[in-house]
């Protein structure tokens, strides 16, 4: 078990070093920096003023060096500064955190309230209407763009009650927030409930047929308790592994509901800054985000191994 | 090797359809894949045949109708600037298609190719395209895609390739794990034996018998290049004005008129959703017949 | 004349029904409060002087006094409505060359230090690129060509001294764009954290969330400003912003961000609402390659002159709701446009465009182009709907006269540098005027050499008649000269315009005071007067 958790946990770093590499180059490629920008906000086009800029921020830099000095400032803690804001990039990350993280919670609460009873039922009932219909409604939930979905329940809220749940101000108590988060949640948590939802049922109808479970039932173990209780249980690994493919997908779908709810997030954040070539938010944002996909695998994949002994030995 | 491939193509495909019979079974053993054939059939043929189909030029502007609602001249209605939003929709559907079969065709050849290497040759080619594979799918497909198209430019080309790109790494896991499998059967013993080339061997043998959990994969990926497309407009990095992209119809115009011209919003998403629903149907279907072992 | 054109706006506004300003002279002033409108972005950076876009000024604008300013209550801008600020008095001397200011005593920064003239001469010789510190980017700097230095008398006077005389300085430094800055605070500083004189205080700015403003307790100016603050919450989808003023939520929408088709909606979903539609002085126009071909060729320009349906873009766009002008914004909100009459003797501004489109056609016919040799071109422009939308409509009336064009829409960031190389043939762009004046405009879009020239055209006889005008003190004879010069930039295709838009602004009926300026939306953000009737 030890040297199975060594072995993934130094892919990891080699993954995360790769992506890091990868990142790097790849906004460099960007047409046009932060001085572009800049300039282009201004209408200006003074090319010695613009390579001052460039001078000032160490863009004229190789890139190697560049990259040198990104990954040693992060081992010492330093991530830089936001070309933009001039401010420490870790400041104008760090408030956004707890929000999107809020929002990807609630999601994934979302999702799970809803795909595994909903799994569990059309497992129960396979081959009836009830089935049918909660199939096809779930695989309409993975056909829906997130955004859109956004859209529909901004539209509907204005037609209902004449106001909009968007982000206007800070929430300022829990219930508020949690008001306010909510509805973003369900738009994107509704896609990742339909997998979840497909993989609960398809677990589920494998277990039914398990030799345990004719046991219990001609123990006379109800119905119900046979279910709920036994069926269910075995039927964590696939929630495991939904949120481990999740993870990436959310992260995906917040980018463009955080937009259409105007939430100060990180995914919006995102966004603005590759408009703004803000490299050094812009890096560290990714690498954030892939920390923590990587780190939803890892730990995926150790629960995998604790929970299912095969997959520890095939490995 | 072209040839090869299409072969294996045919040879799998005619399980599906071919004689009449054979779609009368499918028919009645898989309803649901059959609606989803069904919408995307309508879909491709709108795409080919949208001159033939519409009613207005898509990129025709016409003060007088601005933001007109639906009605029997126009059927969904216009856009702010006038132009008529069923034409567009039609019209979208090309561009769909386009990148959806485009993307998923270029990252799956490329995924192919990094699995087959990968697989086949092993050792340490196989551990650093597998390192390569980590990387790009440790990222969520839209977080790269937006800094490769932001990268780009916003165009159909560059569209196409920014969305391949994190699909790669889906199509090669499938190939390696295929192929790892496929090394150590008799005939590729055989094969290696008659002193057959490692790559004849390799397309020859190996890739045809992956194409089943491939055809799965791709019908998948068709839907997920589709949605990822339509983001990527919404943002505004994805395929510029004027092109009537679905993403881009429920674009900044778009969202502006959620109140006042609400066909704006409803029916480009409908068009979407109904497509993306077609694949994922018919990938059930698919992959319920071609790879048993999935069935979910 | 202020009041008699503060009538006019009041019986314009009645006429599309729209409640209005008159209200908001009724009652007492109110103090306290907090006045809540949404930004339409995150802005650059919160120095004005480094920026371009109204985005900063409105926000910012509030943070600052500057020496002279456009008297705040009236809505058309023009020489005779400046009025003091951080300067009580302003006097010229006999040959016009130097213009003395006298400054306001007893004034403090938002950090305690005292207001000088040392301040003053910073400030403009920063602008001028005269002191080590520098701004990052100084978009403004040929406004300040004819002043060769600042000097000062004591703490409490300056002079701006000139080459030639120019009567209009004072009109550049009464805008929006002019604050003074205090010497202490660094350019990178006054990027984030601004420190000025003006009503109200720098609180926070959190990135893309919101901006936040609150009273200065020490105002010079007595019992000013009535709010206890102003909060800007950053909301870049305009729909949802619009949808959040009408539930409530906000009291002010961004200004100038409502469109005809958003007014609309505003209207009927809250009808207590008070709306104004205004001129924005921001021009759509069409940029022209005049370097290679195809557009190098006159007849060529010529003919894309006289394709422009202009009415066809005011319907399709605003419906109906934006004036047809040349350069200067037309009349009666521009003070400088020409009259209507001389307009539709340019040519492509008659009214008959079939005929025009017939002499165009017959212009590429001479040019070898026809029903079966169509010229295939690139029309560029930004990636933002106000750019895109009007390029559709270009490309669109360009198939008139065989021209097949495709949008190539430019990322920001490699917009002004595509231009810069000359890499495009057709541009679609947006000319804000933030001072409706001559000498800004010309000045700063056609004379040869300037940094925003970005046609580079350049017509040195005409150049000479830009500075004849400026020195012309006498009001008639210089709109005469500005005309003439109007026109002939017309004719020679140099920077086609389109149109000139309109917006709307609304707030709350409990907002007060408000005023929207007319011919300009750079200059009417100092909000130290507005008040809420809560």
């Amino acid at each position: 078990m030890l040297g199975y958790l060594a072995r993934r946990f130094s892919l990891m770093i080699v993954t995360l070093f790769g992506i890091s590499v990868i990142i790097f180059v790849l906004l460099r490629l960007l047409p046009g920096n932060i001085a572009d920008i800049l300039f282009d906000s201004a209408g200006l086009i003074n090319p010695a003023e613009k390579q001052q800029i460039e001078r000032e921020l160490g863009l004229d830099r190789p890139i190697p060096v560049q990259y040198a000095a990104w990954i040693g400032g992060m081992i010492e803690g330093d991530l830089g500064y936001s070309y933009k804001t001039e401010r420490p990039a870790i400041e104008e990350i760090a408030p956004r955190i707890p929000i999107t993280a809020k929002l990807a919670a609630l999601a994934l609460a979302f999702s799970v309230l809803l795909g595994v009873p909903l799994g569990v039922v059309s497992a129960v009932r396979q081959n009836t209407a009830l089935d049918y219909l909660l199939r096809v409604l779930s695989l309409s939930g993975l056909s829906m763009p997130a955004f859109w979905l956004g859209l529909l329940i901004l539209m509907a809220f204005v037609a209902a009650f004449g106001t909009i749940p968007i982000y206007t101000d800070p929430p300022k108590s829990v219930w508020d927030e949690l008001l306010l988060y909510s509805i973003p949640a369900a738009a994107v948590g509704f896609r990742s409930s339909a997998l979840l939802m497909r993989l609960t049922r398809s677990a589920m109808l494998e277990v039914l047929r398990q030799d345990y479970i004719r046991t219990a039932r001609s123990k006379g173990a109800s119905e119900r308790t046979v279910n709920y209780h036994h069926a269910l249980r075995n039927a964590v690994l696939p929630l495991v592994t939904v949120i481990g493919i999740e993870a990436a997908f959310l992260i995906g779908g917040l980018i463009v509901t955080e937009t259409v709810f105007n939430i100060p997030g990180v995914a919006r954040f995102l966004v603005e800054a590759i408009r703004w070539r803000d490299y050094p938010v812009v890096q560290n944002l990714v690498m954030l985000i892939a920390v923590i996909v990587v780190v939803v695998n890892f730990i995926v994949d150790l629960l995998y191994a604790v929970l299912d002994p095969r997959i520890r030995y095939a490995n | 090797m072209h040839v090869d491939f299409e072969a294996g193509l045919a040879r799998a495909g005619a399980r599906i359809d071919g004689t009449w019979s054979n779609l009368r079974f499918f028919v009645s053993r898989h309803p649901l894949g059959a609606v989803g054939a069904v919408i995307m059939a309508v879909f491709v043929l709108a795409a080919i045949f949208a001159g033939a189909i519409t009613t207005h030029d898509p990129l025709q502007t016409n003060a007088s109708i601005s933001l007109a609602p639906p009605s029997a001249q126009h059927w969904l209605g216009a856009d702010f600037m006038g132009r008529d939003v069923f034409s567009r929709i039609v019209y979208g559907a090309r561009i769909s298609l386009a990148v959806g079969l485009g993307s998923t065709l270029l990252g799956c050849i490329l995924g192919v190719a990094l699995g087959l290497t990968s697989g086949y040759l092993g050792g340490w080619v196989d551990l650093v395209v597998q390192r390569v594979v980590d990387i790009l799918q440790a990222l969520p497909l839209l977080v790269l895609a937006l800094v490769m198209a932001a990268s780009l430019g916003p165009s159909l080309q560059n569209t196409i390739i920014a969305i391949a790109i994190p699909l790669i790494p889906y199509a090669a896991r499938v190939v390696r794990s295929n192929t790892l499998t496929l090394r150590e059967q008799p005939f590729v013993e055989a094969a290696k034996a008659v002193g057959m080339s490692e790559l004849r061997i390799a397309l020859r043998h190996v890739l045809p018998n992956t194409l089943a959990p491939l055809i799965v994969l791709a019908t998948a990926q068709l839907g997920a290049a589709i949605l990822t497309e339509a983001s990527l407009s919404f943002l505004g990095l994805g395929i510029p004005e004027p092109h009537p992209s679905w993403g881009r119809m429920l674009s900044e115009s778009a969202a502006e008129y959620v109140r006042t011209a609400p066909w704006l919003v409803i029916f480009p998403g409908v068009a979407i959703s109904l497509t993306v629903f077609g694949t994922n149907l018919l990938g059930d279907a698919l992959r319920d017949i071609l790879d048993p072992r999935q069935r979910g | 004349m202020h009041r008699a054109f503060r009538r006019f706006v009041t019986a314009g506004a009645l006429v599309v029904g729209v409640s209005v300003v008159a209200s908001a002279f009724a009652g007492e002033p109110k103090p306290g409060g907090v006045l809540k409108m949404y930004h339409r972005e995150n802005p650059g950076s919160a120095s004005i002087h480094e920026e371009a876009t109204y985005s900063t000024n409105v926000p910012f604008m509030p943070v600052f006094n500057n020496l002279v300013i456009y008297d705040q209550h009236v809505a058309q801008n023009s020489l005779q409505s400046i009025v003091p600020e951080l300067a009580t008095s302003w006097s010229l001397n006999d040959d016009k060359t130097r213009l003395t200011f006298k400054l306001r005593q007893g004034v403090k920064w938002h950090d305690g230090k005292p207001f000088t003239s040392k301040d003053v001469k910073c400030t403009w010789d920063m602008l001028m690129g005269k002191s080590s510190a520098k701004f990052r980017k100084n978009p403004r700097k040929n406004w300040y060509e004819n002043v060769t230095e600042i000097t000062t008398n004591g703490d409490y006077e300056a002079t701006f001294n000139l080459k030639r005389p120019q009567p209009a300085l004072l009109a550049l430094l009464a805008s929006g764009y002019s604050p003074v800055y205090p010497c202490h605070v660094s350019p990178a500083e006054m990027r984030s954290h601004p420190i000025g004189t003006g009503p109200f205080k720098f609180v926070e700015w959190k990135q893309n969330e919101s901006i936040k403003l609150a009273r200065n307790p020490d105002y010079w100016r007595k019992g000013r400003p009535y709010l206890d603050g102003i909060e800007f919450t950053v909301i870049p989808n305009r729909s949802t912003a619009i949808l959040a003023f009408i539930a409530g939520r906000l009291d002010m929408t961004f200004p100038t961000e409502v469109t005809v088709p958003l007014l609309k909606d505003v209207k009927a979903q809250a009808p207590q609402a008070v709306c104004q539609m205004a001129p924005i002085n921001v021009s759509t126009n069409i940029i022209i390659n005049r370097d290679t071909p195809p557009f190098d060729n006159p007849q060529i320009r010529q003919a894309l002159a006289l394709t422009l349906d202009r009415k066809a873009f005011v319907d399709i766009l605003s419906e109906g709701q934006a004036d047809i002008g040349a350069s200067m914004l037309p009349g009666p909100e521009g003070v400088w446009g020409m009259p209507k009459e001389m307009l539709q003797t340019i040519s492509g501004y008659g009214p008959d465009v079939q005929k025009n489109r017939a002499e165009a056609r017959s212009l590429m016919e001479q040019q070898g182009y026809g029903p079966d040799k169509h010229l295939n071109i690139k029309v560029s422009t930004r990636n933002l709907a106000v750019y895109r939308d009007p390029a559709v409509i270009l490309i669109d009336q360009l198939k008139e006269i065989y021209i097949d064009a495709d949008l190539d829409v430019v990322e920001t960031g490699s917009w002004f540098a595509k231009i810069a190389r000359k890499d495009y043939a057709l541009g679609l762009n947006l000319t804000g005027n933030s001072v409706d004046d001559p000498d800004q405009n010309f000045y700063e879009n056609y004379a040869c050499g300037s940094e925003r020239n970005y046609t580079q055209y350049c017509n040195k006889a005409l150049e000479k008649q830009f500075d004849a005008q400026s020195m012309e003190t006498d009001l008639e004879k210089r709109k005469k000269m500005v005309w003439e010069i109007d026109k002939q930039l017309q004719e020679d295709v140099a920077r086609p315009i389109i149109f000139h838009g309109r917006n709307a602004t609304c707030w709350q009926p409990y907002v007060k005071d408000i005023t929207v300026m007319v011919n300009s939306s750079y200059n009417g953000y100092r909000y130290e007067d507005v008040w809420l009737d809560k």
